[in-house]
């Protein structure tokens, strides 16, 4: 963008804030970068993020825009999203420089912050008029995943949060809907609101059609499982520790009800579900061998056959149900934030303000909703301007309720476990659910659990393990609403 | 005469040429050990890097880490079972191509292919082999019992140790076979004759004719790879992540999770550095023992 077409937009963005117009305002943050980041000129910064689909936003679309409207050079750091927590502090720990701009899971802000990794932004986003437009991120991703201790350190980018996607044509069989009635004694709910109505349905579909499909399948693999049970476990009343105490309760009825249930619902999932990950249930479902799931959002897009015909996605099956497909958020109504991207900048950067200005751009309302929109990059929308966009509507006939599914899930999604050295809490989980299907007791596990974290938060300390627990459970949507 | 012999005659030149190789040894070889001892009675973790003397509290806390003295067991468990099984199998495939056969050599080669791949890729293709969905061992199996079988190679206690074993000693046998058909190839075959005529039996023939010629190679091939097994990560990585629970969970698996993933640097430092102990101990008694040091 050249200074007449700045100008312009300029202007635009006064009579706009006049009129009350936000989608002008919001051309201005990104053209403020834009016009701000051209004396860097010749340059080129790095960004750290997850390699494979996810890179294809910087590598394809945004990098190559960036750099002809500024003239920066963006060299993208691929890295596979379980070793980018190392890779950003190892970086900062050699303080090479090497990372300018970073995209962080926000809940590893708070280590990354302690740690020194991530650079306080409010100076920056004040300078360059982005406050307001950060206001426009939906409310559970600004109000949770962008500050810690007040200060900003990420911007929200990625609106990653928990779906469940049905067969309405399954779920609206007549025949399936009289027998389910006859069985149960109440009508098939479209879609099931809570856990035992959704075990009641899918476990009559499976013993209805023989297992073509299947009534329903999940991920279990564990690395995903945490992110499940997580929710589920919050869904059934638990809480991860004892304020007052800081003991894990984890251990507690409703975690080992969350692990009996899911052993029993094993039966009437398909075999072998148990080490089933992402692409796994990706293709059950897309083939049509599931009636319902729970997944990320882009499920609800490959489902459809969005953008699926793109060499990119050429490994995802060609879909069979689209037109077929209903959104809704899971059982329990609070879906698991799982993971989700910040965009920040590295403490270590030797070019700070040019890669504060390229996530600046990247995350304003102008470029953000193209970005959302590329159907291969696995961004999902986290604003209010996408989750309302017309031309987002438009792209397959049920887009809208897909919107509003993610929309609900914005408002009332739980995050993820955030304290000091989460992961290794984390990792707890991801073990006991291995346990799990190796067939092991499911008290005697989150027992396991429970002891393993107690273990961790003496080593960590009590009193500190404690505040930061408190910080994080203050946050409006630590928990279910009103829990 | 003495002043006409040239400098590099003198006694100490000798040891003047080697000291860029000692001193890059030392560096490469012994700072690490050194430093890593250092960081051991530190404090180094992921948010502080406290270098002050903290005594041996890492190393009192390994006592009573029962994950750490399970990865050990573990590993030790790996290691008692593939290294036979590779030294048998190679052995066998060894003296079973010492003899000339048609198209031996395109075989060969073909059997050593497996040693090529890089562990984790050889890991990550077994995983796709076990995969219950698509992986074509369960199918295979299910031909032979008239019924789909769904077993859970990869989660199930019962069957992912041998399941790991398997693509383990898939890909090393190979190199204990090319070391020990290099060394069989070596005997000398009128001793055996000789012992032959003399009316000894095969295993005879082996123990005292064959088994001395060749003990030299089979002997660093099995410290090779004991040492390699010992270090064990990338194919149970790939294949389990030392699941399920830590029940595959090797030293060197633990280790990274610690070091690398928790930044418990100083912790891992002594377990390490624990480990390094118990190896040299192990290696100077197994090479005494082997009779190959001399």
């Amino acid at each position: 963008m050249d200074r007449r077409r700045f100008m312009i937009s300029a202007s635009a963005l006064a009579g706009a804030a006049a009129f009350g117009l936000p989608r002008r305002a919001n051309a201005a943050a990104a053209a403020a970068a834009v016009e701000a980041a051209k004396k860097y000129a010749g340059s080129e910064i790095t960004i750290v993020w997850e390699a494979g689909l996810q890179s294809l936003d910087p590598l394809n679309f945004s990098g190559p825009k960036w750099e002809k409207e500024t003239g920066i050079k963006v060299k993208v750091i691929e890295v596979p999203v379980a070793e980018m927590f190392t890779k950003i502090l190892q970086e900062h720990r050699a303080g090479t420089g090497a990372y300018d701009a970073l995209n962080v899971i926000p809940s590893w802000m708070p280590d990354l912050v302690r740690a020194g990794a991530l650079e306080p932004l409010d100076a920056m986003v004040d300078q360059y008029g982005f406050r307001e437009e950060l206001q426009n991120i939906a409310p559970v991703y600004r109000d949770n995943q962008m500050t810690v201790d007040g200060k900003i350190y990420g911007f929200p980018d990625d609106g990653d949060v928990f779906v469940m996607y049905y067969r309405t044509d399954v779920l609206g069989d007549p025949a399936i809907q009289a027998g389910f009635k006859a069985k149960h004694g109440y009508d098939l709910p479209v879609p099931p609101k809570t856990w035992k109505e959704f075990d009641d349905v899918g476990s009559f579909i499976t013993e209805h059609t023989g297992g073509k499909p299947y009534g329903a399948a999940f991920f279990r693999e564990s690395a995903y499982g945490n992110f499940m049970f997580q929710e589920r476990f919050r869904v059934e009343g638990g809480k991860f520790f004892d304020p007052d105490t800081m003991k894990a309760t984890v251990n507690s009825p409703a975690g080992v009800k969350v692990l009996k249930d899911w052993v029993a619902e094993n039966k009437w999932m398909p075999p072998g579900v148990e080490t089933w990950g992402f692409v796994e249930n990706l293709a059950a479902f897309l083939q049509g061998d599931t009636a319902m799931t729970v997944s990320w959002p882009p499920y609800g897009r490959w489902a459809a056959g969005y953008g699926t015909d793109q060499e990119a996605l050429s490994w995802v099956p060609k879909s069979t149900i689209a037109g077929k497909v209903g959104y809704s958020t899971p059982p329990g109504g609070a879906p698991q934030l799982a993971a989700g991207f910040a965009l920040s900048v590295s403490a270590s950067s030797k070019q700070k303000e040019a890669a504060y200005l390229f996530i600046q751009w990247l995350n304003s309302e102008e470029i953000s909703l193209e970005r959302v929109q590329l159907p291969y990059a696995l961004r999902d929308p986290f604003r209010e301007s996408h989750f309302t966009s017309e031309e987002y509507k438009s792209r397959w006939p049920e887009a809208p309720q897909y919107l509003a599914a993610l929309q609900a899930g914005a408002v009332s999604g739980l995050l993820d476990l955030s304290i000091i050295q989460t992961d290794r809490y984390e990792e707890a989980v991801r073990q006991a659910i291995s346990r799990l299907w190796a067939g092991d007791d499911p008290q005697a596990i989150l027992d396991d659990v429970a002891k393993q974290w107690d273990a961790l938060t003496d080593r960590i300390g009590v009193d500190k393990q404690k505040a930061a627990y408190a910080a994080w459970a203050s946050k409006p949507n630590a928990y279910p609403h009103g829990a | 005469m003495s002043a006409l012999r040239p400098p590099f005659a003198d006694r100490n030149f000798k040891y003047l040429m080697i000291v860029p190789a000692v001193t890059t040894i030392l560096l490469v070889g012994l700072f690490p050990v050194i430093y890593t001892l250092i960081l051991s009675f530190q404090n180094v973790d992921m948010m502080f890097e406290d270098t002050s003397f903290s005594g041996g509290k890492h190393y009192a806390a390994l006592v009573s880490d029962a994950r750490f003295w399970e990865s050990l067991l573990h590993t030790l468990i790996f290691l008692v079972v593939a290294l036979p099984a590779e030294l048998i199998l190679g052995l066998a495939l060894a003296w079973l191509f010492l003899d000339r056969m048609p198209g031996r050599q395109v075989f060969v080669a073909l059997l050593v292919l497996p040693v090529t791949i890089s562990p984790i890729v050889a890991g990550a293709t077994w995983r796709l082999l076990f995969d219950n969905r698509f992986g074509p061992i369960n199918q295979i199996l299910g031909w032979f019992s008239d019924e789909p079988v769904t077993i859970l190679w990869t989660v199930d206690p019962f069957y992912v140790y041998p399941a790991i074993l398997a693509a383990e000693v898939w890909q090393w046998t190979p190199f204990m076979f090319l070391l020990l058909l290099a060394a069989l190839s070596n005997v000398d075959r009128s001793q055996i004759e000789a012992a032959e005529i003399d009316g000894a039996g095969f295993w005879r023939r082996f123990t005292k004719v064959v088994l001395p010629a060749i003990w030299p190679v089979m002997a660093i091939a099995i410290l090779i790879r004991a040492l390699d097994l010992f270090r064990l990560f990338d194919v149970i990585w790939a294949l389990t992540r030392g699941g399920p629970g830590t029940r595959t969970e090797t030293f060197s698996i633990y280790a990274y999770i610690l070091g690398f993933q928790q930044f418990e640097t100083s912790y891992t430092a002594a377990m390490s550095f624990v480990v390094i102990l118990l190896l040299v101990i192990s290696i100077t008694i197994v090479l005494r023992r082997m009779e190959i040091d001399r």
